[in-house]
């Protein structure tokens, strides 16, 4: 009992999934066999780990360093901060805070639109389309993962907006009375909505490439054994595909999400923003920036200063990024089937617990 | 034991004898669908006027309760349930087919009538009437083309090795427990999220440590992207190995295989098509990247091959710039961005083509 | 290259005008000069080596034209100049170093010339305005196809003070033929931007009592406002939206419809004409301290007559005047001067859809320029 819990623990604060199957490989080789390839390989890639780190917290040094004056400085007084795209806050966290806003509210609003959507894909690519038809499917979908984010932009302008002008007002005028659709409604269709819309598409690839995988390396055994008791294609699905994706599905959601995150081009040429926190979903004037499109826009016209502010703001998407992920990691160490799988495999009595 | 198997104490809850109930006739699927369209068409029709999105959206939705209806009351209710699933699934990739076909759709319309011999092996530019002190645009792709080459394919150089061999150290050898595993978990789940300017400015900021002030080169571009790509590669490797069973591990070490030829021979072959999709995703991601090439890079009209002095042109630069700044006639610009859109996609195929046939002569034969 | 503007063959015609009466004037003033000699006499082809340069980007057609141009004289010379970085990158990728000279809309602030020395030395960097535009007030209003605009029109519309295109106000302007009612939607720049700056700067210095706020490179205004990005952005927004209103660089605005916009009782349209004379009256010179500095401030209270543009846009070329490298002080002086000259400033119009620069300033600029070295 106590065992388990600690590993559960261990593994949720390190907010990494249970890799069980590891372990089980690591007690039957025991230590290293010495062999001069093998600790070629080890050094290479502990290796290559350490390069990650060394190279990763470099540029999160290099954010700090950037962005200190800009969030230390005092921006009642400082005239520079004062004027062109900085102008108007009290401090750092009043210009950073409806961005952040706007950055996970325009995220929130691609995820709830494109996951569903894009594991639907997954799966009938992987188990309902016909397997020839499967595999051009699936060529289809990583194909749209090439566009690049300018062209998705345009595609917004070209596209979306006219698509999504007669929704926009039959939402404003018939359910105006919700928060999401209230204020005065678009004309040119420069909404956040629409840039929901694309942003979800653009994640779409991504989500439904990996999953795609995941769920074709699902044991044929473990289908063939819940169709073999009766089970339904669904039932099957939900028995034996779903446990055993579901820590890949989530890191893939994470992917999409990390781009919606950052995504900038796109966001930046469909939506009319606004620096402000705002639910409204339909406005021309009340749409929340996000923190990446707002550093494009600006950064070529800022000054030093501003420049560094700007870069403050990266640095909170980082925390907003690191934050997502986290909770995710420990959703599904907490959650997941791996959580369980652990303690099964380390000490099967804990399975009551 | 070793992956999550179903769990035989779940209780199944009152399963019926399928065999035992009514089935649907086997065509059933087609008379629904097509009732369902007539059905919506007509009330379309009635309601305000034919319109085709809002008559695939009501078949649809028709179709979804009328084959569920039907199954509960001829078959049962688990069959009901899994029929809804598949209509809903099959309705999910109809309904995200639309998005897909349609950009791809824009890209290649608007892109094709600029793709010939000449946009390809051209060098963009202009040239100089001194009599009338006209200046006329030649428009090509080529320094975009050689420029995007090599910046990405540095990128990809540099990155994938050092993503995979990381995921394979955090999957094959790093104790959960271990700092190292847990600091490089940490900060690339941090760095998904990187917006890719910053990159851009830390490549370039790196750069001119090194080289001083006039540091404009593919070659930083390519670090830039490096710093995009590395996150990705590493992330899905990592759960495409963690995917490999543990059995064929087992087998390979039963037979005294050591760990890294088992690393090397069994579980990359068996993850290698999951890796390369990974990969190509990576690519695809940063290939179409704008905002740190303009940092690190710089922009350019002239034709630059040597990726490490010098301001280089990649292909969505180009199309950024002719739509951003378009020249004086602002359709041929735009025309010439949609034409270097629509190469850059096709350029991305290629090498997705090129990595599917490498995943194929190197994964094992499977029973899909 | 087609010009799409009517009027074109007009406005080639008095471009000849004006550039023989500039050659004139040029030769004359520049005699004494050596260094700065007529453009049409001035050798390029000895010029060889890079240029690397960028920053604003309503420059950037016509900083495309000068570069094909003098390269076709001198091949060995490559010009580097990046459009993408904007006015800000331009200045600081310039005080850092990284450029040989910054295109910027704005002359430098004075903490930046400080900054400057850091690579200049103590000679400093001066401000070069090498090239004039004017700002377009654009619109799509079915059945108006020659909207005039008084400047307390614009300010109130872009206020949104002024909501429908029935107005009365609107009405006034168009000599009493009212538009059909349907509201306005007003559209700027999401990003910061000289054109805003200079938009921004003519509705503070004219029409202070209906605008509010300060002259400003990000647009002020907070509301039921359409922002778009960049000024193609703008411009295919106007295009695509029934009642929008926006601004953006004239030669860039392609076949949307600009207003006529109101000086004193008239109502003028976008002429290069317009807007030389506009410069002409309006620009005084505000030096930054540094010698042979041309930094202007224009006083848009001076511009009253029916010849001149009202919102002029003048952008700038920023350099050292000492530099480390005796060879790039030459190659800048060279692009510079050519910039400079009759000829440089009449392939910009010609173009880029620029207004050529009076003589006057560009002697003044070929002064400047002798002394870098």
């Amino acid at each position: 009992m106590t065992d388990s819990t600690t590993v559960a623990t261990s593994s949720a604060s390190e907010g990494a999934p249970g890799p069980a199957p590891r372990q089980g490989g690591r007690a039957l080789t025991g230590k290293g066999s010495g062999r001069a390839g093998d600790k070629v390989f080890l050094g290479l890639s502990s290796g290559s780990a350490w390069l990650i780190m060394v190279i990763l917290a470099g540029v999160a040094i290099f954010l700090i360093i950037r962005s200190l004056p800009g969030i230390a400085a005092n921006w009642e007084t400082s005239s520079e901060l004062n004027s062109g795209p900085t102008a108007g806050f009290a401090n750092f966290w009043a210009y950073a805070g409806p961005l952040l806003w706007g950055t996970i509210w325009a995220a929130f609003i691609a995820l709830i639109l494109g996951t569903p959507v894009a594991i639907g894909i997954a799966l009938f690519i992987s188990h309902y389309a016909p397997r020839r038809l499967a595999g051009a499917l699936g060529y289809l979908v990583d194909l749209l993962a090439a566009v690049p984010s300018v062209v998705f932009g345009l595609w917004g302008i070209i596209v979306i907006r006219p698509f999504l002008l007669p929704l926009e007002e039959f939402l404003n005028t018939y359910l105006g009375w919700l928060p999401f659709f209230s204020g005065t409604v678009s004309r040119s269709g420069s909404t956040i909505l629409a840039g929901g819309v694309v942003l979800a598409v653009m994640i779409l690839p991504i989500i439904t490439s990996i999953t795609r995988e995941i769920f074709l390396q699902t044991p044929r055994l473990h289908e063939e054994a819940a169709l073999a008791l009766g089970a339904t294609r669904w039932e099957m699905i939900k028995l034996s595909v779903f446990p055993y994706a579901r820590s890949g599905m989530v890191s893939a959601t994470l992917l999409g999400l990390g781009r919606a995150l950052g995504e900038t081009m796109a966001i930046a040429l469909i939506i009319s923003p606004s620096i402000l926190f705002s639910l409204t979903l339909v406005t021309e004037g009340e749409n929340s920036q996000t923190i990446a499109a707002n550093i494009a826009t600006n950064f070529p016209i800022a000054t030093d200063l501003q420049r560094s502010a700007l870069t403050g703001t990266g640095l909170m998407l980082f925390v907003v990024s690191f934050a997502v992920n986290f909770i995710a990691r420990w959703i599904v160490a907490r959650t997941g089937p791996g959580a369980t799988r652990k303690t099964r495999t380390r000490t099967p009595k804990a399975k009551t617990a | 034991m070793t992956s999550p198997a179903i769990d035989p104490t779940r209780p199944t809850q009152g399963i019926q004898n399928s065999l035992a109930t009514g089935q649907l006739p086997r065509l059933i699927n087609v008379w629904v669908v097509l009732g369902a369209l007539l059905v919506s068409a007509g009330v379309i029709t009635l309601i305000g006027g034919f319109n085709i999105t809002g008559t695939l959206v009501l078949t649809g939705l028709l179709y979804l309760i009328a084959i569920t209806v039907a199954s509960a009351l001829v078959e049962n209710g688990r069959k009901a349930v899994d029929r809804l699933v598949r209509g809903l699934v099959t309705v999910a990739f109809l309904l995200a087919l639309i998005p897909l076909v349609s950009t791809l759709w824009t890209v290649v319309s608007k892109g094709i009538g600029q793709l010939n011999w000449s946009f390809i092996s051209q060098t963009g530019g202009s040239s100089f009437n001194a009599e009338t002190l006209e200046v006329t645009q030649r428009v090509g792709a080529w320094q975009a083309i050689v420029g995007t080459l090599e910046i990405t394919g540095i990128a990809t150089l540099i990155s994938v090795p050092i993503g995979i061999l990381t995921a394979i150290y955090l999957v094959e050898y790093a104790q959960p427990t271990n700092l190292l595993r847990r600091v490089v978990t940490f900060l690339v789940d941090v760095m998904t999220g990187i917006p890719s300017i910053v990159a851009g400015l830390f490549a370039f900021a790196l750069f001119t440590l090194i080289v001083g002030p006039k540091a404009f080169s593919g070659f930083s571009a390519s670090v830039a992207l490096c710093v995009l790509m590395i996150p990705i590669v590493v992330r899905s490797t990592e759960e495409m190995l963690r995917l490999v069973p543990m059995d064929l591990r087992e087998a390979s070490y039963a037979l005294g295989v050591n760990r890294s030829l088992t690393i090397i021979k069994v579980v990359l072959r068996t993850a290698v098509s999951g890796i390369i999709t990974g990969v190509m995703l990576a690519i695809a991601r940063v290939i179409g990247e704008t905002a740190p090439i303009f940092i690190a890079a710089s922009f350019t009209d002239n034709f630059n091959a040597n990726p490490f002095s010098g301001p280089m042109q990649t292909l969505p630069v180009l199309a950024y710039s002719g739509i951003k700044f378009p020249g004086q006639d602002i359709d041929a610009s735009n025309d010439a961005a949609w034409g270097a859109a629509l190469l850059l996609v096709l350029l991305v195929v290629v090498f997705n083509l090129i990595a599917r046939i490498v995943a194929a002569l190197f994964s094992p034969k499977s029973g899909r | 290259m087609k010009l799409t503007r009517s009027g074109s063959i007009a406005a080639i015609a008095l471009v000849g005008a004006v550039a023989l009466a500039g050659c004139a004037t040029s030769g004359d003033s520049n005699a004494g000069s050596d260094s700065s000699k007529s453009a049409e006499a001035t050798d390029y082809s000895k010029l060889a080596g890079t240029l690397t340069a960028g920053g604003s980007s309503a420059q950037a057609n016509a900083q495309q034209a000068w570069t094909t141009a003098i390269t076709a004289q001198a091949k060995g010379l490559t010009i580097n100049y990046d459009k993408s970085q904007g006015s800000g990158g331009g200045v600081t990728n310039f005080t850092a170093g990284s450029y040989d000279f910054a295109g910027s809309d704005s002359p430098l602030k004075p903490e930046q010339t400080t900054a400057a020395e850091a690579v200049c030395g103590a000679d400093g960097a001066v401000n070069l305005p090498i090239y004039l535009d004017g700002v377009a007030v654009i619109y799509n209003v079915e059945g108006a196809s020659d909207l005039k605009l008084s400047g307390e029109t614009i300010a109130k519309i872009f206020n949104l003070q002024i909501t429908d295109w029935s107005d009365a106000a609107i009405t006034k302007d168009n000599g009493g033929k009212a538009l059909a009612a349907g509201p306005i939607t007003t559209v700027a720049r999401s990003d910061g931007s000289g054109t805003t700056q200079n938009f921004t700067n003519y509705l503070v210095g004219t029409q202070k009592a209906n605008w509010p706020y300060e002259a400003s490179n990000a647009w002020p205004v907070a509301g039921n406002v359409s922002k778009q990005q960049g000024g193609s952005g703008v411009v295919n927004t106007v295009k695509a939206t029934a009642g929008a209103i926006g601004y953006a660089d004239h030669s860039a605005i392609g076949d949307v419809k600009a207003a006529e916009i109101g000086v004193g009782s008239d109502f003028v349209k976008f002429s290069s004409e317009g807007a030389a004379k506009a410069f002409e009256v309006a620009a005084e010179l505000k030096s930054n301290g540094v010698e042979g500095d041309l930094s202007q401030s224009i006083d848009y209270s001076k511009i009253t007559t029916a010849d001149a543009y009202p919102i002029p846009l003048l952008s700038y070329a920023i350099t050292c005047k000492t530099f480390k490298d005796s060879k790039q002080a030459d190659l800048v002086k060279g692009y510079l001067g050519f910039i400079a000259s009759e000829t440089g400033q009449k392939v910009a119009e010609k173009n880029a859809g620029s207004a050529a620069l009076p003589a006057s300033i560009l002697t003044e600029i070929n002064k400047t320029l002798s002394t870098i070295k």
